[in-house]
């Protein structure tokens, strides 16, 4: 079944040619991107049948995800002619849009990053979004949405948030997404660049059944086993095809990916078959033979489990286990860490178990191991980043973490050296002391925190991202500057770094116009340029093209000369193999999901970014990231429309509870005597009864609030001056009225704080953003684009816990340099801010261009017609909450003025 | 403060008004086949007053404002109740890209989260926020030039320092037990030192990165 290519490339034989049974044709088309040089497609035709796999690989940069854009009707381009669906989309006159939008309703597209096309925290009303833009029926939109999640195995998660699952998780949800749509074609760009092995075969059986139903599947990839799951395979090259060809063969010209991730067998065997020196880093606890590993006077039995496992091949001598770590080579230690256990704040297990490992100064380590097996927490560990719940850290000789328990407690024989008494005896001082209640793991001072900043050097995955100065060494000089440096040893510093990484060319570059290779060197230079001792890289070659690999290569190959020693996270064992003297595995602990590992390392306390406090939980993008089983219970019950399961207050109609809720809570504050404050007291009480919220999770979610009160109430004590003085402070009277305001300011505060809480626990920011547009929309008449600005905002806050992920890596990264902007001079703390402020827009960027690709395919456009999967009608309940609160506020006025 | 020297960029050519969506600019002068802005539209969605980008990027930005409404810390020693938060750079920023409306949008939809942990301080804060963008975005639309952009910072910040202590005496009696009197009061030691620190802040800031910013918008085009 051989299609032959058709040669023809003018408009007039496309016009001829029966375009029955193509689902794309393209003749001679060409795109190039604004300001390039080089077309990105130069010339491609290429027809694609109903109901063929087509897969189309090629190198970076080869032009296979523009053509993959033109295919999905989502990009013109600039002369050619297209035909996608029959409908004529693109000729010599340009554009067509009518054509366009038919022929897109009928495409569907699924992108690299599964996260940025998630549109809203609750999977159902995810997948129904497109259905919305289509204008289907609400009933319909309940088929949709079923029929979808089933085809790709998620129906129990229908209430579930997509934003806290998985990236397998959420690519699946993405192409429900796109099933719900009824595509008659799917274009899906690299949908498992970014998932494990089992995730990808997930996806990829999906995209097998979808093919088997008929739909057109076009797969972009660069995975050679992928591509030939397809009946055909389209090579690229430098923009153009170079080979089209059916069926088994493998593409002759396919790139095999450099950073392919072997499963775990294989990985064993090629670590084992590549002759270095590696030790396997088991948790002390995923061993069947240590029968307790939680209190620290056991950890003598879980050492010996925790003794890392030598490999057969390598020489022992040369990799130290455990018991030579602690007992004798306490100097020449760069890295030890001993015992250290971690888990990710709001993660229910550790990422990190028991670990114990050590690497001398001057040597080159490489840490590998699977996805989810802890190594950005060990890098985040090990640069204080990160606090552990137990176990000893040093780094440069500097305590990074120091548990009493461990060295002070149980008598081990291995916890005892020189280093281990010193550390004991500190340990004892700190109890004494006191330190932060909760861990016994003691941080390290801030001294020895600006210490370690100067030893040590970090580079953080994607460390590009950080990138924020007007030119490259401003942007190279941050780290040298924040060291208190004087400007010509700046200058130095700077030019050395660049000249290292062979980027000197680049100096008064704007780091933003660079491509993506050139960005990571100028990061790394960032980080070399402060002269660290001991240097940790997250992946430093990860998605870089060759040239880009070898030269950070060539600087690690070069440190290692300069003695400085390096701790290198790597998934190529090449690389390893290249640079490292030694391999250390990381095993995952017993219960690692890449889910708790990966998810939820942005909540991680972060000394240095004390005070930014993850938001309140009342935010409502947080909601059920606590909660997921409580959501995973409901998830049966919950259908658009039918309130079965869902408790009073869920169900009103969100229209009236938000408006209700507004009242109430603005009202509170004319709160003033003690009967207003019991009327208001009932009326919550009963609200938080209604919602059926367990009081447990209320206190959760206001208790950030209650210290809040506690100021309220202090600052009414000092300032009301009336009554009776009941004892002073100083020259302050506190009188007895001034007590007794502070207790009733902080009490209606309170119930401001729990009404607020029930309204974000019972509501779904789609019926949120529902409810502020259909409130709004009479705004419409003035102009007023409502509808997209309700979108704005769900997808705002949708985005929101990703965007504050973004701003805690940049902070971390930042941090690392020595930028603070709690401390220092302004004009220090203004640069700390811009440091910081800077890559954040980057990153909000980024997600945003993403986000209107992903809005593209699931069919928005400005002013259509849309439907609302959840019905807004009034019921009579909501009548009777509208009643019950008019009469509160009635009690409210009336006990104000009789009493 | 030489790291951020402003020295090499000319000025006229810092932000692109949103509004004209881009055809204006000619990258490619002589070069004819240099494929201007919006080349590869397909005229559905991806164009027009509220293309799916405007929106995707407004959306983005109110985010990058709610989060960064929650990183609050002190501005002034000793009186740590009085905190500080970057969002507002977020709202400048946007009006000087995407003009005054955008300002509107991000200062006010950028609160809404706070909207039910504190509903009259939240009044307060989009007052403040839409006091203090929106009038630096009106005036950057008119004088598209560094000193403009001066201009309608200071401005703006003089507009939300009126409106902050306005709002002040109003709001503040309605959280702590105060007359208006004492709050008028608290104007010179507190209000006025606090809001001017907020203010130079996210104006400086702001100054300093909006260039970049808008090349980076300018870049990321399709």
């Amino acid at each position: 079944m051989a299609i032959p290519r058709i040669p023809s490339p003018t408009s007039a034989s496309v016009d001829a040619y029966d375009m029955r049974g193509l689902a794309a044709s393209l003749r001679e088309v060409r795109y190039r991107y604004a300001g390039a040089q080089d077309w990105a497609l130069d010339g491609v035709s290429l027809d694609i049948r109903n109901g063929e796999y087509v897969c189309i690989v090629g190198a970076n940069g080869s032009g296979k995800s523009t053509l993959g854009r033109l295919i999905a009707g989502l990009s013109a381009p600039d002369s050619g002619v297209i035909t996608l669906d029959g409908h004529m989309v693109f000729d010599e006159a340009g554009a067509h849009a009518d054509q366009y939008r038919r022929a897109r309703h009928d495409i569907g597209a699924v992108f690299q990053n599964p996260e940025d096309q998630i549109v809203t925290t609750v999977t159902g009303d995810d997948v129904a979004f497109g259905p919305e833009n289509l204008g289907m029926s609400r009933t319909r939109i309940s088929e949709q949405v079923a029929y979808a999640l089933d085809a790709v195995g998620m129906t129990g998660h229908l209430a579930d948030d997509p934003t806290t699952m998985s990236g397998g998780q959420q690519q699946r949800i993405a192409i429900a997404g796109i099933i719900a749509m009824n595509p008659r074609m799917v274009v899906l760009d690299e949908p498992t660049a970014m998932l494990d092995q089992d995730a990808r075969m997930g996806v990829l059986t999906i995209l097998d059944k979808l093919h088997r139903q008929g739909t057109t599947i076009v797969h972009i990839t660069h995975h050679a086993d992928e591509a030939s799951r397809g009946q055909r395979v389209i090579t690229m090259s430098a923009g153009r095809i170079v080979s089209d060809s059916h069926l088994t063969a493998e593409p002759a010209g396919a790139d095999t990916d450099a950073y392919d991730r072997p499963s775990q067998d294989d990985f064993r065997h090629l670590l084992q078959a590549s002759g270095m020196p590696v030790t396997w880093l088991r948790a002390g606890s995923s061993d069947e033979y240590a029968p307790s590993d939680s209190s620290p006077a056991s950890s003598g039995v879980s050492v010996t489990a925790a003794a890392p496992a030598t490999n057969g091949v390598s020489d022992t001598a040369d990799s130290p286990d455990a018991e030579e770590v602690s007992a004798a080579r306490g100097p020449a230690l760069a890295i030890n860490v001993d015992h250290v256990s971690f888990t990710p704040q709001g993660a229910a297990f550790p990422s990190v178990e028991q670990l114990t490992f050590s690497v001398r100064s001057g040597e080159t380590v490489a840490l590998m191991g699977a996805n989810g097996a802890g190594k950005t927490s060990v890098v985040k560990l090990l640069s204080a980043l990160a606090r552990p719940d137990s176990g000893n850290i040093t780094v440069a000789g500097i305590p990074v973490a120091t548990d009493h328990r461990y060295t002070a407690g149980a008598e081990t024989p291995h916890g005892t050296g020189s280093a281990g008494r010193q550390t004991d005896r500190r340990a004892r001082a700190a109890r004494w002391i006191g330190h932060l209640p909760g861990s016994a793991v003691k941080p390290l001072s801030r001294r020895q925190r600006i210490e370690l900043r100067h030893r040590l050097g970090l580079v953080m995955q994607h460390p590009e991202r950080q990138l924020f100065a007007h030119t490259v060494a401003e942007d190279v000089a941050y780290g040298p500057r924040n060291l208190g440096l004087s400007e010509q040893e700046v200058t130095q510093r700077v030019d050395e770094a660049l000249e290292l990484l062979h980027i000197s060319e680049l100096r008064d570059r704007s780091p933003f116009g660079l491509s993506g290779g050139q960005q990571r060197l100028v990061a790394i230079a960032g980080v070399i340029a402060c002269h660290p001792d001991v240097l940790l890289l997250d992946e430093p070659t990860a998605s870089l093209d060759e040239m880009a690999s070898a030269r950070i290569r060539d600087l690690l190959a070069d440190l290692h000369h300069r003695g400085v020693t390096v701790l290198l996270v790597t998934h190529n064992i090449d690389e390893a193999r290249a640079l490292a003297d030694r391999v250390l595995v990381l095993e995952p602990p017993k219960h690692a999901g890449q889910q708790t590992s990966i998810r939820h390392l942005h909540g991680t306390r972060n000394p240095e970014a004390g005070s930014m406090s993850t938001a309140p939980d009342a935010s409502s993008t947080e909601r059920t990231t606590s909660e997921p089983a409580d959501a995973t219970d409901d998830a049966a019950d919950i259908h658009a429309g039918d309130g079965s399961g869902r408790s009073a207050i869920a169900m009103l109609d969100a229209r009236v509870k938000t408006v209700a809720f507004l009242a109430l809570m603005f009202s509170a504050f004319a709160i003033s005597s003690p009967y207003q404050l019991a009327v208001g007291a009932v009326l919550t009480a009963g609200i938080v009864a209604a919602a059926r919220i367990r009081p447990s999770l209320l206190l959760a979610r206001i208790h950030m609030f209650l210290f809040l009160f506690v100021f309220a109430g202090a600052l009414n004590i000092f300032f009301v001056r009336t009554g009776t003085p009941l004892a002073h402070i100083g020259a302050v009277p506190i009188t007895d009225d001034g007590v007794y305001t502070a207790i009733i300011y902080a009490c209606r505060f309170t119930l401001v704080i729990i009404l607020g809480a029930v309204y974000v626990e019972t509501t779904t920011p789609t019926a949120m953003t529902d409810a502020f547009e259909s409130l709004l929309s009479p705004l419409k008449r003035c102009g007023i684009h409502v509808q997209e600005i309700a979108l704005v905002l769900s997808l705002a806050l949708r985005f929101l816990p990703t965007l504050r992920v973004e701003i805690m890596a940049v902070t971390y990264a930042q941090a690392a340099r020595g930028g603070s902007i709690e401390s220092g001079s302004p004009a220090q703390r203004c640069r700390a801010m811009c440091a910081i402020i800077m890559p954040v827009f980057a990153a909000s960027l980024r997600h945003a261009d993403n986000l209107s690709l992903a809005l593209d395919a699931r069919s928005y456009e400005e002013g259509i017609r849309r439907t609302h999967w959840h019905d807004m009608h009034l019921h009579f309940r909501d009548g009777v909450f509208c009643v019950a609160c008019a009469v509160y506020l009635a009690a409210l006025v009336l006990a104000a003025v009789l009493l | 403060m030489s790291i951020f020297s402003h020295t090499s960029i000319p000025a006229r050519t810092i932000i692109k008004d949103g509004q004209s969506s881009g055809n204006a600019t000619n990258t490619g002068a002589g070069d004819t086949t240099i494929s201007p802005k919006d080349a590869h539209s397909t005229g559905v969605g991806d164009s027009g007053r509220w293309s799916t980008r405007r929106i995707a990027m407004y959306a983005c930005f109110v985010a990058l404002s709610m989060a960064l409404s929650f990183v609050e810390f002190p501005l002034i020693p000793g009186v740590p109740w009085l905190k500080y938060d970057p969002s507002g750079i977020v709202a400048l920023v946007a009006g000087f890209a995407y003009g005054p409306a955008a300002a509107l949008i991000v200062s006010i939809l950028g609160f809404v989260p706070h909207l039910f942990i504190s509903p009259w301080g939240t009044l307060m804060a989009w007052l403040v926020a839409v006091g203090l963008s929106v009038p630096a975005a009106l005036i950057y639309r008119r004088m598209h030039t560094r000193s403009g952009a001066v201009l309608g910072l200071v401005v703006g910040a003089l507009v939300a320092l009126v409106l902050a202590i306005v709002g002040n005496l109003i709001i503040t009696p309605m959280y702590a037990h105060m007359t208006v009197a004492q709050v008028a009061a608290l104007i010179v030691p507190a209000l006025l030192p606090f809001n001017l620190a907020k203010y130079a802040i996210n104006c400086v800031v702001t100054f300093l990165i909006y260039k970049p910013v808008s090349d980076l918008l300018n870049r990321s085009a399709r």
